[in-house]
This record gives structure tokens, sequence and C-alpha cells, in this order.
């Protein structure tokens, strides 16, 4: 086994992840796996995207490389560069590259961060093609038919002068994600956080009362991870209303008024 | 030149130069005669300083004394003829005629002195010094005069606009009597009556916004005496200051307000309750004061309303626990629909019911 081969097999999952389906995602995710189509994850933040495509490469058996795109992200950066090693040029992959030499899932976490030239290389992917062009080398190389491209979006966080081209979104299987249902995600929160039916149920309520503030002065309901975290710290021993403070309402809102009425909510529960 | 000794009173120096050229026996006198002279003029007292030790030098005390004489005669009727004449004389003395000097001071004299006119002059001048003096002496009475005529006429304008907002109070104060609670009469009346007799302009200020203060129970009889109280200090400084307060337009006037008022106040704490009701029920809920009932259709819209103060407990939290508590009902009844029925579907409602708990 080369060093290259070695280095992708750390992204392989050896363990289950922990993932409860929500809906029919798991089986349109492995519909599009079979049929070799790129897939877009839509939701909002901390709603389990990350989590299922964790799930989803451990259930393939496929290694997952995972790119948190940004706003200085080049399609460089993902597909590779020279670099100087003592006193030669050696070319490196980006993982992008990487992903698709070796036939594993390539995720693109919220890929409309990225500079707009990263999608000169995601096009030719996502088509019929399925090839990666290399510029800087004049290479193309040919992606495996076990190779996945998976791109996350947040509808939510997109704005005119930042959301995809259709000419882009046009390319993905769409799988849409929401906030759990309650007693999925009371399941969820049991599972993760290792807390009691009753706690969790309450923790549920909280957030399913916080998520009516959406348009009122929050941008995004308190996501199913900041009530994991909330569970969490309630089952390391933490007060429940402080443990909820500092999970669910501090980090949502700066807004004084905001926070009081969360802490009222919070307080009808715990 | 070096300065010599200090003569007289006039800060006149006698150059060492001129002392030297002086006798030294002569000194003493020469320098009292300079002192004397000067007296009457300073630059009397240069020239004749300059003159003197030529004529001291002829020791002839009564050439001295002549010339001493002479100047000081023409210096009284004029200085400057006199400076002229005690530059000349020393020159005239030398004069074979011995008369010519004498003549010549006297037609000197008499050209400075003048004719009747100029004693006419002298009369008028001292008149005129008179009335001015006089003049000088009334200027404190005459702006004494000025400063009463003004206040008066001030007070006079105040009285007349005092009138008239009077006559404006008794119309106003009716129709707002008309819509004050029967219960706080005797108050209204009595702090309305307060401010009326500091300034009436005021106390249509102070009627309407006491009116709204009683009724809406925004204060109690206690806090309007104090709210009254500190407006009076307001309005003793400064008047527009003082009418603003009771207009409630002015910020210390809102804080005294805000500092009598009991209980915990709708408007400070409606946005969070506004998103404690949204949250708990999910739609977009709005709290209204029960001061704009009259412009609410209260059981048909998204809406809920609360006293705008609640004065339940002492304790601000408990009164925020009594109105979180009120706005849940009404969120509940919201989210529920509690109100939301047709009359004309209620026999089906009935019928509903009746299935459900009597068959």
């Amino acid at each position: 086994m080369g060093v290259e081969s070695q280095r992708v097999e750390e992204f392989r999952r050896t363990e289950e992840p922990y993932y409860l389906p929500i809906g029919n995602e798991v089986s349109l995710f492995e519909a599009a796996y079979n049929a070799r189509l790129p897939v877009m994850l839509k939701g909002p933040t901390g709603c389990g995207k990350t989590r299922f495509v964790e799930h989803m490469s451990w259930r393939l058996g496929r290694t997952l490389i995972t790119v948190a795109c940004h706003e200085d992200l080049t399609a460089s950066d993902l597909v590779g560069k020279y670099t100087l090693q003592n006193d030669a040029t050696v070319w490196q992959d980006g993982p992008l590259t990487t992903a698709v030499k070796s036939g594993g899932i390539a995720y693109l976490d919220e890929v409309v961060e990225a500079r707009k030239d990263t999608t000169v290389v995601i096009h030719p992917l996502t088509d019929d093609r399925r090839v990666l062009p290399i510029e800087k080398k004049g290479e193309i190389v040919q992606a495996p038919g076990d190779f996945m491209l998976v791109i996350s979006y947040n509808p939510g966080y997109q704005s005119v002068l930042k959301d995809l081209k259709h000419s882009t979104k046009q390319r993905f299987v769409a799988i849409e994600f929401d906030y759990p249902k309650p007693e999925l995600e009371q399941t969820i929160l049991q599972e993760e956080a290792g807390i009691d039916a009753d706690t969790a149920s309450k923790l549920v309520k909280i957030g399913e009362k916080v998520r009516n503030l959406r348009t009122h002065g929050l941008e995004e309901g308190v996501s199913t991870r900041l009530l994991v975290y909330a569970g969490q710290l309630i089952a390391g021993g933490v007060d429940p209303v402080e443990a909820c403070e500092s999970t669910i309402c501090k980090p949502i809102t700066d807004d004084v008024e905001m926070q009081r009425s969360i802490i009222e909510i919070i307080a009808t529960q715990f | 030149m070096t300065f010599g000794p200090g003569v007289g009173n006039v800060g006149m120096y006698v150059a060492r130069e001129m002392l030297v050229s002086v006798p030294e026996d002569q000194r003493e006198n020469y320098l009292r005669m300079v002192e004397e002279i000067s007296d009457l003029k300073y630059q009397l007292g240069v020239e004749v300083a300059r003159q003197l030790p030529r004529l001291l030098a002829q020791s002839d005390p009564e050439l001295v004394r002549q010339y001493l004489t002479q100047v000081s005669i023409v210096a009284k009727l004029g200085w400057k003829s006199g400076v002229e004449v005690a530059k000349q004389l020393p020159d005239l003395y030398e004069a074979p005629d011995p008369e010519l000097a004498a003549n010549y001071v006297e037609i000197i004299e008499h050209a400075t002195k003048g004719t009747a006119e100029s004693a006419e002059n002298i009369e008028l001048a001292a008149e005129l010094s008179r009335l001015e003096k006089e003049i000088q002496e009334m200027e404190p009475k005459v702006k004494r005069a000025q400063e009463l005529r003004t206040e008066l006429s001030a007070h006079d304008r105040r009285d007349e606009k005092r009138k008239k907002h009077a006559v404006e109070l008794a119309t106003a104060l009716p129709p707002l009597l008309a819509r004050l609670r029967p219960r706080h009469r005797p108050t209204y009346l009595a702090q309305v009556q307060r401010v009326a007799g500091a300034d009436p302009e005021a106390s249509l200020e102070a009627a309407d916004t006491l009116l709204d203060l009683l009724n809406g129970e925004r204060v109690s009889h206690e806090g309007a005496n104090e709210w009254v109280n500190r407006g009076l200090d307001v309005l003793e400084r400064n008047k527009e200051v003082g009418r603003g307060y009771f207009r409630l337009g002015s910020k210390y006037s809102l804080q005294v307000l805000e500092e009598l008022r009991e209980g915990l106040a709708l408007k400070s704490v409606a946005r969070v309750l506004k998103l404690y009701a949204t949250a708990l029920s999910g739609r977009d809920i709005a709290i209204r004061s029960t001061e704009d009932m009259n412009s609410l259709e209260i059981y048909t819209a998204d809406h809920i309303v609360l006293p705008a103060d609640m004065r339940v407990f002492d304790d601000e939290r408990q009164n925020f626990a009594a109105y979180k508590v009120a706005t849940a009902q009404g969120a509940g009844r919201i989210e529920f629909g509690t109100y939301a029925f047709d009359l004309d579907e209620i026999s089906d409602t009935v019928d509903a019911i009746r299935t459900k708990y009597w068959s």
C-alpha cells in the first residue's frame, strides 16, 4: 500500500456513525450513488447533513473527504498545486483530486461560500463525463465508478450576491433536510446526548418553540446539534436552565429581548 | 543725558548736566524753584529748569524772582503761553531797554487772557460743567426708570397672556372633567388648581396630561401630587421648560413619571412578551395595552390585550410573571381558537359536543 493510499484510508469510517433517518434520504442517496449521480444536501445548519454523509460513506464503504468551503477557497485548493520541496517542484493533489483518484466520496460543505472558479472543476465531474481537468498539469482524471460528489447548501444563508447558479444547481440530485419531527428528535437527543426521555422531550419542546421565532428576529431556529449540546451538558451535570441558556439561547442571538424571551421559554420546561 | 535728582511730585527729573551748571550753593534753591513751577505744569517745569541756571549764574536773586513771577502769571492764564514766555524771557532781560521784558509779558498776558467774551465762555463752561455733573448724577435714576418701564410693560403683557390662557382653561376644563373618572376628581381638581395658580398656560397642559395619567391609572393620587410638585419647581425656574414638563414633553417629566409609576410597565416588556407568545403559539401575535382597547376588536385578531401596568405584586419579577401567565393564556386562546367560531356554526358545534360527551 503506497503512502497516498495510506493517507486516503485514514478517511474511511470503521465505526457506524449514529444517524436516524427522517425520511427517504438513505434510499435516495443509495440510488443516486448507484446511478453515479452527484447529490446536493439542502437544509438549515445543524440539522444533520454532515452526519448523514458520514453515515452514508460508512454504509457504502467509501472513504469520505470533506472540504469546508470558505470565501478564499479556489479551484487550485480543490484540485492541487505545485509546491517546493527541497530543490524540486512537486505536485500536490488537492482534496478533490485525491477523492476522485481514490474513488471515494468528496463532500464540499457549504459550497456556495467557495470562489466562483470552483464551478469550473465541479461541472465536468457532475455530468456524464465524470472527469476532473487538472489544468496546471494538462491532465484529465477520469473519475472511477465509485466516486461520488456531494455538496451541501443552506438556502437560508443565500443572498443575491451569494447563491448557486442554476447551471450548477441543476446538475445535482437534491435531498432536502429539515429539523427532525419531535419524536425523532427526542430519540436523537437521547442517543447522542445520553439523556432520559423526559429531558429529551423538554429540550425538543424548547427547540420547537424557539423555531417559531424564525422571521421574528431569529435568522435560524435552534438546531438539533445545539439541542444535543444542551443534552450533553445536562448529562454532564450542568443545571438544565444554565445548559440551555449556554447552548440554545446565547449562540443564536445577541438581541437581549430575544434572549429574555427564549429564557422564558426554557423556564416553562425546566 | 544722565538723570539727576527727582523734582516735585510730577515725576520730573532734572538732568545732571543741567544741575552741574548751577553754582553749588544755589542748587538746593534751584531744585525748589523748579519744583514749585512744575506744580503748575510739567512742561513749564522742564523749560524753567532749562533757563534758570543761566539766570542764577548772574547772582541776581531779584531777577530770578521776577522771572518766576512773570512766568507764573502767564502760565496761570495759559500753560502753553507760560512755557513760551519762560523760554523767551531770559533773552529779553538782556535787552538794553529794561522795560522790554515787562512789556512783553504784559502783551502775552492780555493776549492769553482774552476779551470779555472769553470770560463769558468761562461762565458758560462752568454752567455746562455743572449741568453735566447733574446729568451724570441723574443717569442711574434714568436707567432705573427705564428698567421699571420695561418691567411694568412685561407684567402687563404677562397679565394679558395669563387672562387669555385663563379663558382657554375655562373652555377646555369642562370636557376634560366629563371624561374624568369620578374617583379621581378631587385629586385632579386640586392639582390643576395648583398649576393654574402658578401659570394658566401650563395648567392647560397639566389638565390634559393629568386626565390621561389618572384615568389610565398610570400614577396614584399621591404620585400625581408629587409629579405636580416637581413640575412646579421646574416652572418656577423656567416657564417654557415647565410647560414642556406638564405636556410630558421633557425627559425629566417622563423620568419622574417612571419613578412614580407603581408596578411594571407593559411597554418595557411588550416585545419580550410578544416573542414569548409567538414562540409558544407559532403565530405572529401582537401585544396591546388596555389603553388601546377602544380601537381594538379584542377577540377577533391575533393579539393579546394586557394592562398598561402590572401592579399585582411589589416585586418586578413577580409582576413580570403575572404578565407571562396572562400572555401564555392569551397565546393558548389564539393557538387553539377559543373565540374562533362563527355563530352560524354554533348549532353544529353543539351537536358535535353532545355527540362527543353525551352519546
